[in-house]
């Protein structure tokens, strides 16, 4: 690794203000365990580093707000999520999702706010907080800005955020009832980068349907919410045929990727599956 | 027995649980240099330019050496155990993406692997060649001159040759296969596909050279020490004894380290710059050392009337890449198997070795062997289904029984065919009258079986020497590598059972080659054999001189004395010292020129099994391996325990080899070196496994025992496929068996082929 | 590109230590400084678990983690684990199961061990392979590491 430098702020302004907008060898770290790999095989190679651990600790907080969301500080770590008891009781899709993402040593240091910042669309948090309606906020030099987490994603390995911005916290609405689940496929060994992510979230009402999210990752070049499926879900029964339907019109929709994981025509063919079966673990718990 | 046969911990157990156990990967020396290498980035071109001089430039650097420094040094510096082929650093040319070109010294290895980023080099590109097949046209050649090093008869012929790719071609001809064809009732003929896959022992390849007085140490994580001596030794142009190999334990080896891999490098920048000098590999640097050979295999049988295979064509191509490495003997010693563990009077095989542009090929776990037994195998079942006969009935009629030859002439002997096929039948429930249950929705189960054989390597040499103390404890010098498979503690209860003393009273010592005395090389599962028996050797040597010495102190003959009092008597005091010791080499005849058949061609026989049921989700293809059975003949296991790990552990490295490990290749350039996209089967993806030793005995082992490093490879990849066909009816010819191989198999049995990426 | 050596100060193994260390290394250098060989990077990339070191008691990839954030935190590495003399029960177990082979994994197969024992006294089969899902054994010891957790759960 070539060497650089690493300031250690104590303030999450006073890091905004040590990145710059026109620097892309300067940038913030939190855990350090995607950046690392980049730094590693020469991808990125820093002149500083702004390393985020002595921000205020409240940055690090997960917390039940008043309307039952929960806000996810972007320095808590993966693991904290994992354990988190409000998440446990409330979010336990997104707790069963914890435990396949990469292992127990990374999830110990990697932070919520690297995680959704890295851009790379195999990562599982993005699609499930995507969702389940979370929403970002971000802190800027002048200004501190919100926005729905999938549209953070501008395209394979990019998000919107400036240089000099860093994400903040993550809202995520409290479920009310809505069904969810989060399937990741890998298609070489059991832990490995998905092939393919698919995450659900919907209401049901009288036995169908209602207001769906679906979004892909891992397939796609970044984290996609698939607008004509949840159409052909809306309103819909949860049967073999309503399930197809949305399948094959996910399949349609999103723009799949070749690579080491599978062929974009067999991708697409794991998402037909793969969003029935989401749909199907949402209503009934089971891991197909 | 007492010792031979006891089921202890191994003797490092403490070491390795603390995280004290001696790997080359601790060591450090004053005043060391780390090097890191330039690589090429090209599959095959002329090196026309290197532009060192801004990486020379750079604070800390110590030195950038070429290939044009070390030829200053090593006028011919070209290695390789079987044609003197492989430039230390390139010369004039490079023929693979990742090979050396230079290599920046730095005392801080960061600082040397910014030098190597500042490295240029220009080449004039020349076409590729990457098919094994495709090698076999002369319209690219890799080298422009063929180098046999001499050693190997059967290579002699191919000296000086020019305008080919083939680095060796093995015939046998048996009985007469043309008309065996023509008269079978049935003919039967398949062609498979092994991919390149690699050793990735966790370890990378790491070593260090030492200037010494008039001499040079090289410590090195390496499997075959007194070959790298030797091979040191030639380059140098030195006699042998000025240079000294030391190997402590190695952090997994699985074939990758044998002979020369960065010993010839690191001693010629240690010499170059009169300093020690360490190069260790990063995971990423393995992908473009050393590889398993990618394989076609085109196999024909006829089969009589009464469902005997009654002929068998094996026409084999061996991707070796860009340098040959032992290949060749991968390609003759597994080739004369290749028709399988069965009975055939009319046999042809035509095995070939080739120079490709691709990271070169060795011996990894198998030497070949399961490339082979991936596509016999399959190719049997297809044959037993396709008679409709139940594939462990039709294995029991056609196999090699003991006493039989086999193809190359040899007979079988102490060779558990049988008693393989019959422990796996009857673990997978085979005999049972029960119906297989093979599921239904969209998961479909199925169950196969597949067993293969090994020779083992022959003619070479061990050698070993005991050193019985004046308390009648023991020292074992021998140069074989315990890299993991236990032969420090299996060779402390050969010594402990002749000495009649307990295990834990013997100590090893490490290949040091100033000490310990010659091995041919910890490879293909030679050791137990042949090493154990020079151990075997050399204990009984120190206690028929531990006899004598009692004579001499006048102790009654045929009375017990423990050794200590024998020691005192003579001596009048705790003092002096017993030495045995013995070499071994056992018979060997080589292969007929003409016929490549030979009635002596190895000294044991190998047979590992697997039986598999898996469970194929027919909506993504999607395979889980629902239970492994493994099974394998021994002979008497030193050590049960370290035995079935052994078993299992082998098993579990060709399950990786069978559904998820590939290495992918983009115009040359290998695209997923990493553990991160070269995937290894990790504790989520092993099946419930049962691993059997058959009761066996190899009358010529050291207390019947004899090598089982690589069995447990042999039957998993065909014994996997063969239960997909019985779940999915879809067969599977080319590896690794990926969830969208089968899909795509699957679509296309339903006249819905999956178009391409 | 200059950069400055800091000095940093931690427990190491239970004694305070301090040493200068400059941002780009990690924290299987630094052990290495101290001589402490048993966390040895492998992959790379925190898949393999060879470089697993405990960091405030939790563990941690070595080989992603900048040495200069132990300041002022305490590092227990595998050397640790006999300092009374005595092995631990997870050390004690992976021998009598026959857990490894060429051992080079292994400290890492035990730290992270420790980690699921401490949280999962009685761990299941699939607590067991959900923490040691980001160790790789090479030589394939898997079913006697399962053995050994399940044995060392036992004391």
């Amino acid at each position: 690794m070539i060497p650089f430098d690493m300031v250690e702020p104590a303030s999450l302004q006073e890091a905004v203000s040590l990145l710059d907008p026109q620097e892309p060898t300067i940038r913030p770290v939190a855990g350090g365990t995607a950046l690392m790999l980049m730094m590693k095989s020469g991808v990125f190679q820093p002149t500083r580093l702004v390393c985020l651990h002595r921000i205020e600790p409240e940055h690090a907080r997960i917390t039940l707000v008043a309307d039952g969301a929960l806000r996810i500080g972007a320095m808590a770590t993966l693991r904290q999520v994992e354990k988190d008891a409000d998440v446990a009781a409330r979010l336990p899709v997104l707790k069963r999702a914890m435990r396949t993402l990469s292992n127990v040593r990374v999830r110990n240091v990697a932070r919520v706010g690297g995680a959704l910042a890295h851009g790379d669309p195999h990562m599982d948090l993005p699609p499930v907080l995507a969702a389940l309606g979370a929403r970002v906020a971000i802190a800027g030099p002048k200004q501190s800005r919100e926005m729905p987490l999938e549209d953070l994603y501008a395209g394979y390995y990019e998000t919107v955020l400036e240089k000099n911005e860093l994400i903040t916290a993550v809202m995520v609405p409290a479920l009310d009832g809505r069904k969810a689940a989060y399937m990741k496929v890998t298609s070489r060994t059991a832990d490995d980068w998905p092939s393919l992510g698919v995450a659900v979230s919907f209401a049901m009402k009288n036995g169908t349907i209602s207001d769906p999210v679906v979004v892909v990752s891992a397939a796609t070049a970044k984290v996609t919410r698939m607008k004509t499926a949840e159409a052909a879900l809306n309103n819909a029964a949860p049967d073999d045929a309503s399930l197809r339907r949305a399948g094959d019109a996910a399949a349609e929709e999103a723009e799949v990727l070749s690579d080491a994981h599978g062929s974009a025509p067999y991708k697409r063919e794991l998402l037909r599956v793969y969003l029935r079966r989401a749909v199907r673990q949402a209503l009934d718990g089971s891991a197909e | 027995m007492t010792e031979a046969g006891r089921e202890l911990p191994r003797l490092e157990a403490r070491a390795k649980v603390t995280g004290r156990a001696e790997y080359t990967h601790n060591l450090r020396l004053p005043g060391m240099l780390y090097g890191k290498v330039f690589r090429s980035t090209v599959p095959h071109g002329r090196l026309r330019r290197i532009d060192t001089a801004a990486a020379r430039a750079l604070d800390g650097v110590h030195r950038v050496i070429t290939g044009e420094d070390i030829r200053r040094l090593i006028p011919e510096p070209y290695y390789g155990p079987a044609f003197h082929d492989q430039p230390i650093l390139a010369l004039d040319k490079v023929r693979h993406v990742g090979e050396p070109v230079a290599v920046a010294l730095a005392a801080d290895p960061h600082v040397a692997e910014r030098a190597v980023q500042l490295i240029a080099a220009e080449y004039e590109e020349l076409p590729a060649v990457y098919d094994e097949v495709a090698a076999m046209r002369p319209d690219i050649v890799v080298h422009d001159m063929l180098k046999p090093a001499g050693t190997f008869a059967d290579l002699k012929h191919l000296k000086g040759r020019t305008g080919t790719n083939v680095a060796l071609d093995y015939h046998l001809r048996r009985g007469d296969p043309d008309e065996a064809f023509k008269s079978a009732a049935h003919v039967f003929e398949h062609t498979f596909k092994t991919q390149q896959c690699l050793h990735v022992p966790f370890e990378p390849f790491v070593a260090m050279a030492e200037p010494a007085d008039n001499a040079l140490v090289i410590h090195t994580s390496n499997q075959t020490p007194s070959f790298v001596r030797t091979e040191i030794a030639r380059l140098l142009g030195w006699p042998e004894n000025r240079v000294r190999v030391k190997v402590p334990y190695l952090g997994g080896g699985f074939g990758a380290k044998v002979y020369v891999k960065l010993e010839a490098l690191v001693a010629a920048l240690a010499l170059i710059v009169r300093r020690p000098v360490k190069v260790a590999l990063t995971m990423e640097e393995q992908f473009y050392v050393i590889t398993k050979h990618p394989t076609t295999f085109r196999i024909k049988s006829g089969v009589d009337t009464d469902g005997r295979i009654v002929a068998r064509a094996c026409e084999v191509f061996w991707n070796g890449g860009a340098y040959a490495d032992i290949g060749p003997r991968v390609t003759q010693k597994s080739g004369f198997t290749s028709p399988g563990p069965y009975d055939i009077d009319n046999v042809r095989i035509d095995s070939y070795e080739l120079y490709t542009n691709r990271t070169p090929a060795g011996a990894l776990r198998g030497f070949g062997i399961p490339q082979l037994v991936w596509a016999y195998e399959s190719h049997t079942d297809l044959i037993a289904r396709e008679l409709d006969v139940d594939p462990v009935a039709f294995r029991r009629r056609n196999i090699l029984r003991d006493g039989r030859p086999q193809a190359s002439g040899t007979a079988m002997k102490d060779a558990a065919v049988a008693e393989v096929l019959e422990t796996l039948a009857a673990r997978m429930g085979w005999n049972d009258n029960q119906p297989f249950d093979h599921g239904g929705g969209a998961i479909r189960r199925g169950r196969g079986i597949a067993i293969g054989f090994k020779a083992s390597i022959s003619p070479t040499t061990s050698v070993a020497i005991v050193n019985v103390s004046a308390d009648g404890s023991a020292v074992l010098y021998t140069s074989t590598v315990d890299m993991g498979q236990g032969s420090d503690t299996a060779y402390a209860q050969i010594v402990a059972e002749v000495l009649a003393v307990k295990t834990e009273a013997v100590r090893i010592v490490h290949p040091d080659t100033d000490v310990t005395p010659y091995d041919m090389g910890t490879l293909g599962s030679r050791s137990l054999f042949h090493m154990g028996n020079a151990v075997r050797l050399a204990a009984e040597d120190a206690l028929a001189k531990l006899r004598a010495l009692a004579a001499e102190a006048g102790l009654p003959e045929g009375t017990n004395y423990p050794p200590a009092e024998i020691f005192k008597k003579r001596f009048g005091m705790q003092a002096g010292n017993v030495i045995g010791a013995a070499s071994f080499m056992p018979t060997y005849k080589s292969p007929d020129p003409q016929t490549g058949l030979s009635d002596n061609v190895t000294p044991f026989w190998m047979i590992g099994g697997a039986g598999a049921e898996v469970a194929v989700d027919t909506e993504t293809g999607a395979v889980r391996v629902e239970k492994l059975v493994n099974a394998a003949d021994c002979g008497r296991p030193i050590n049960p325990a370290v035995a079935r790990t052994q078993l299992s552990g082998a098993a579990t490295m060709q399950l990786g080899f069978t559904l998820s490990e590939v290495m992918l290749l983009d115009g040359g350039q290998v695209t997923n070196a990493s553990l991160a996209d070269y995937k290894i089967p990790g504790i989520r993806d092993i099946p419930p496994m049962q691993s059997e030793l058959v009761a066996a005995e190899q009358h010529s082992g050291p207390f019947g025992a004899k090598g089982l490093g690589e069995s447990g490879t042999f039957g998993v990849s065909p014994a996997i496929a063969n239960a997909i066909h019985d779940a999915v009816g879809v067969r599977i010819t080319e590896l690794p068996i990926t969830a969208e191989a089968v899909f795509r198999a699957l679509r296309q049995q339903a006249g819905r082929p999956l178009e391409d990426a | 590109m200059m950069t400055t050596a800091r000095t940093i100060a931690f427990t190491l193994n239970g004694q305070q230590v301090s040493t200068m260390i400059e941002p780009h290394r990690n924290l299987v250098e630094l052990l290495q400084r101290f001589d402490l060989f048993g966390s040895r990077e492998s992959c790379g990339q925190g898949l393999c678990g060879c470089c697993t070191v405990l960091v405030d008691d939790v563990a941690v990839s070595g080989c992603l983690y900048f040495a200069v954030w132990v300041d002022g935190k305490s590092v227990t590495t595998v050397e640790h684990l006999d300092a009374d003399g005595t092995l631990s029960p997870v050390q004690q177990a992976f021998i009598e199961a026959g857990a490894f082979q060429c051992g080079y994994c292994t400290p890492g197969f035990i730290l992270m061990s420790h980690q699921l024992l401490k949280e999962h006294p009685n761990p299941s089969d699939d607590d067991i392979r959900h923490y040691l899902s980001g160790n790789l054994c090479r030589c394939g010891a898997y079913p006697e590491i399962i053995e050994a957790v399940k044995l060392a759960a036992k004391r």
